[in-house]
């Protein structure tokens, strides 16, 4: 996911240098606040932590290996702020030290993997696990929050670089950046995180979670957080509402034709499998457009309600299913912070 | 993740030999390649070359106006000629060359090769078809961009190269010191680089230790559990470090103080090439606005 130089425009990696400064600023107070003198070598050893974890190869499926970025785990083991220094300053030495991501692209790189993940995966672990939890709960919980960290990072550098045709290009509309557009960007980056990179990621943080819960369970203890959880549910409901972008976006996904896009778009013959298999299934809302709503944008505002109403209600259940299992003696009791 | 610089110049039967090793074996000798990579970084760094001589302020931000300049850059022959500008440059930096053409290539060109390679065809770009039809032809327009977009990443990553060999980490912070950034904020990155490779080798003697206690590779379902397994001792470790660093801090007598690394002197070579370096960041942008129209 490390970004080189050369894929953003300046006005994409100029934007995301500034943004990540601010950002900096507000971590290291915040940090300061929770962690006091001791944070100099807390953050040091935290960022080689975060470098030395992308070093460990991880044996997948077919003999194939993959690495971990690793964020969420620092998240939860130093806390969100204290992850986001820590992640910066790991990446900031992979750019510097070894030419891994570029240096326009420092602040994309942390915006993505130092900031979204952390953020994502902690509050996600924090729902679901809770105060008090048992190891189960914060094994499945750390799992899901760092899965869902880095595919809503792979989207963001997705959109990254999906942007940039619509941004920079010439008077005839040839590209000068990124060159795919953002169906094509952003669904690259999901799928393969979504079906690949996500359980990797997910994998390590259940497997580093489980173990430390045995070898030293007082590092999985909560970590100050700043605020109440009030505002995720407030951030939530403002990218839901923000999803009608993304109907502005015109055409099909590479490798996300039906049928009809086939003969229309691709001037293909429709293959057979394809064709016997596509009336198995018939989605309750088709192409995310509600039947009974004309409006195309409020009909994918509806249906970007729905699915999350739906994501939640089911992370809600299993929450609700690992806590009744855990009822009784936990095995791994937790100190307060 | 792990730079590929260890295994330029390998032989085939050398490569073959490498893919059988066991995963502790293959991770041992890829972290052991990357410690290498910075002692030959550094030792590259302490070279009297044209870019180690300047003071690292002016290396860092020239460099940084140089990574910019490309990025405003949109013609071809204008990234080509700075591509070979940073390998002149590497040159004049006693770089060997063929060493940075191949890191340069091999990692960052043969990315953005791959990376770019739809965007040279009818689907994403379409236009005069040169090779094949419909949407996987390679058009003219495409193989523009496709080129256009290796070229710059290509550039832009030999730019970033060049800071990583002619810079040493302690020049660096030292430049940081200069410009401002909090103390606290590079005794930060200063102990994080000395921790990286305390970490890289204690995760490397693991790698080895598990090697050298094992009679076949072990199944991909034990290696996975003895990966994580080993990741939790790393982070246990790494916090008791912090709380050891701390209590050394505290016995010698750290005040919350953070000591000035470098004390930095600019001269005339210094000032020469920022104006050399500004008159040719200017003259490409120019140049290449004037090969656009």
């Amino acid at each position: 996911m490390h970004i080189p130089d050369g894929y953003l425009g300046p006005q994409t990696y100029a934007v995301l240098d500034a943004a990540i400064i601010p950002i900096w600023a507000v971590a290291a107070v915040k940090v300061k606040k929770t962690l006091k003198a001791k944070q100099v070598p807390l953050m040091a050893l935290g960022a080689a932590f975060s470098f030395v974890i992308m070093m460990f190869n991880v044996p997948v499926a077919g003999g194939s290996t993959g690495h971990a970025v690793g964020a969420t785990l620092i998240a939860i083991l130093l806390g969100p702020w204290a992850a986001v220094i820590s992640v910066s300053i790991a990446l900031v030495i992979q750019a510097l030290l070894f030419g891994d991501g570029g240096i326009t692209a420092i602040g994309a790189n942390c915006i993505n993997m130092a900031v979204i993940m952390p953020f994502v995966g902690y509050y996600i672990y924090r729902l679901i696990a809770g105060e008090g939890a048992s190891t189960t709960r914060k094994v499945v919980a750390s799992g899901i929050g760092s899965y869902i960290s880095i595919v809503v990072a792979a989207v963001s550098a997705g959109i990254m670089f999906g942007i940039q045709p619509l941004i920079a290009h010439t008077a005839s509309g040839t590209p000068l950046y990124a060159p795919y557009p953002l169906k094509v960007a952003v669904t690259a980056m999901f799928t393969e995180h979504v079906l690949y990179f996500g359980w990797v990621e997910a994998f390590v943080t259940m497997g580093v979670v489980a173990a430390l819960a045995k070898q030293d369970s007082v590092l999985l203890d909560m970590k100050p957080a700043s605020r109440s959880m009030k505002w995720v549910w407030t951030a939530f409901a403002a990218i839901v509402l923000l999803t009608p972008i993304g109907s502005l976006a015109s055409g099909t996904a590479w490798g996300e034709w039906g049928v009809d896009q086939f003969q229309s778009e691709l001037n293909m013959a429709v293959p057979a499998g394809l064709e016997r298999l596509s009336s198995l299934w018939s989605a309750a809302i088709p192409d995310y457009a509600p039947g009974f709503i004309q409006n195309p944008l409020v009909g994918y505002l509806l249906a970007a309600i729905i699915g999350s109403a739906l994501a939640i209600g089911l992370t809600w259940g299993i929450g609700r299913l690992l806590a009744r299992k855990s009822d009784g003696p936990t095995d791994a009791p937790s100190t307060a912070a | 993740m792990i730079p590929a610089l260890a295994h330029i110049g390998e032989h085939s039967s050398e490569r073959r030999r490498r893919r059988r090793r066991s995963l502790a074996r293959r991770t041992a000798d890829a972290i052991n390649g990357a410690i290498a990579e910075l002692l030959y970084n550094d030792g590259l760094a302490r070279e009297s070359g044209l870019l180690q001589k300047l003071d690292p302020r002016i290396r860092l931000g020239t460099i940084l106006v140089l990574a910019v300049t490309v990025s405003f850059l949109h013609t071809r022959p204008m990234l080509a000629v700075v591509i070979v500008a940073t390998m002149l440059l590497a040159r004049a930096s006693r770089v060997s060359v063929p060493a940075f053409a191949g890191r340069l290539w091999a990692s960052a060109g043969l990315f953005a090769i791959l990376l770019a390679a739809p965007s040279a065809t009818g689907w994403i770009s379409p236009g005069h078809e040169l090779v094949g039809q419909g949407n996987l032809s390679i058009t003219s327009e495409g193989l523009m961009i496709a080129t256009r977009l290796v070229l710059r990443v290509v550039a832009g990553a030999g730019i970033g190269l060049l800071v990583v060999w002619t810079t040493r980490w302690s020049d660096l912070l030292g430049a940081l010191t200069a410009l401002k950034v909090p103390d606290v904020v590079v005794a930060t990155l200063a102990m994080t680089q000395q921790q990286i490779v305390s970490l890289m080798r204690t995760v490397e003697n693991m790698h080895l230790a598990r090697e050298s206690r094992m009679l076949g590779r072990g199944t991909a379902s034990q290696n996975r559990a003895w990966v994580v397994d080993r990741m939790a001792f790393v982070a246990t470790k790494s916090f008791k470090t912090a709380d050891d660093i701390y209590d050394a801090m505290l016995a010698r007598g750290f005040s919350g103080d953070w000591p000035t690394i470098h004390q930095l002197k600019m001269g005339v070579r210094d000032l020469t090439w920022v104006l050399v370096c500004s008159a040719l960041c200017v003259s490409a942008v120019a140049l290449d606005r004037m090969i656009m129209s």
